[in-house]
């Protein structure tokens, strides 16, 4: 089961308002490559995990992906709190205001809604771990893309915290792949 | 093929063509005597390894600085929580590393020690921790307000 701890993973205090990068980082919370299909993912992987060391991991990497989820969704709401109609129109944000307001919902950047068809479940311990390892590299990716893009270092520093993590996860993925192929999966 | 003949010790960076020099992340390697940087390092990286931390286009990690002493508690408990969480997903794959287990009960015993002092203090950080003459959980500041005292709780 889940408890709450009332923290977040890594502080997000943004003081300006910045519409585009709210835009842009919705990709993060309801995109392809987001926190929310990684999230999604190894926790529907972990019950066909075989044994113990593929179990723990990919369940307490789930856990860890839906406190980035609420980071990023955290950040999203700073960004555009208090924000006027027309900067939401003038900003590209138009789309998404006539259906959610202002309200944070987990579509990509063009306002795609989320779907988990962004990730597999094969029941294959060695295809799901492939995945997360490449769907580790992919959000890597999308971090660089956002940091290049963002230009508030309120907006960075968690930027870069996230995309540390992308590389940590990956690198326990890896080696749980390692393990498997070695003990004959 | 890509996963044919054991092929189980692939770089897929290399793969792929790329290049972004990156350390061995080999667990079996490291520096045995100080693999891991102290809590707060690792924190702000986001990153306990070492070994495995990899700065984006040499961009540094941002430094935080608490502005009250609720703040700086909090910091202190969520630098703790890291390096927990960090040490955790490394024992998963080697339950057997004596050294680091070690350092992770050390990490999980200041944390809650923190936690504790953090719930007298300022309020409940979990829900175990509720138990004043009146009912502080669902009090503002939530994690994702901005306003409202300290920012993050």
């Amino acid at each position: 089961m889940f408890k709450y701890m009332k923290t977040l993973n890594y502080p997000v205090n943004i003081k300006k308002r910045d519409l585009k990068m709210a835009k842009y980082l919705h990709t993060q919370f309801g995109g392809s490559n987001s926190e929310l299909a990684a999230a999604l993912r190894y926790f529907s992987q972990k019950f066909s995990m075989p044994d113990e060391k593929g179990k723990a991991l990919l369940n307490d990497i789930a856990t860890e992906e839906l406190g980035h989820v609420e980071m990023i969704a955290t950040m999203i709401k700073q960004l555009t709190e208090g924000a006027s109609v027309e900067e939401m129109a003038s900003a590209g944000l138009g789309d998404m205001y006539s259906e959610h307001g202002l309200g944070v919902y987990p579509s990509n950047a063009s306002g795609v809604p989320f779907t988990t068809g962004y990730f597999a479940v094969t029941g294959d311990v060695l295809a799901d771990i492939s995945e997360d390892m490449a769907a580790e590299e992919k959000a890597r990716a999308v971090y660089e893309n956002l940091i290049e893009l963002a230009t508030d270092k309120d907006v960075i520093g968690p930027l870069l915290f996230l995309r540390q993590r992308e590389i940590i996860h990956f690198n326990r993925f890896k080696e749980l792949y390692k393990y498997y192929k070695k003990k004959g999966y | 093929m890509l996963f044919e003949n054991n092929d189980y010790d692939f770089d897929i960076l290399s793969l792929a063509g790329l290049n972004f020099n990156r350390p061995q992340n080999n667990y079996y390697e490291y520096d045995n005597t100080n693999p891991l940087v102290d809590p707060q390092e690792g924190f702000q990286r986001g990153n306990m390894w070492r070994n495995e931390y990899v700065p984006y286009r040499g961009m540094t990690y941002e430094k935080l600085n608490p502005t009250s002493e609720r703040e700086s508690l909090l910091f202190k408990i969520m630098e703790m929580d890291f390096a927990v969480n960090d040490l955790n997903l490394y024992l998963d794959l080697h339950p057997e590393d004596n050294m680091i287990y070690e350092k992770f009960k050390a990490y999980t015993k200041e944390c809650i020690r923190l936690k504790d002092e953090y719930a007298r203090t300022y309020g409940p950080l979990t829900l175990e921790q509720t138990n004043k003459n009146s009912y502080e959980w669902m009090k503002n500041p939530w994690p994702w307000d901005k306003s409202g005292g300290s920012m993050y709780v």
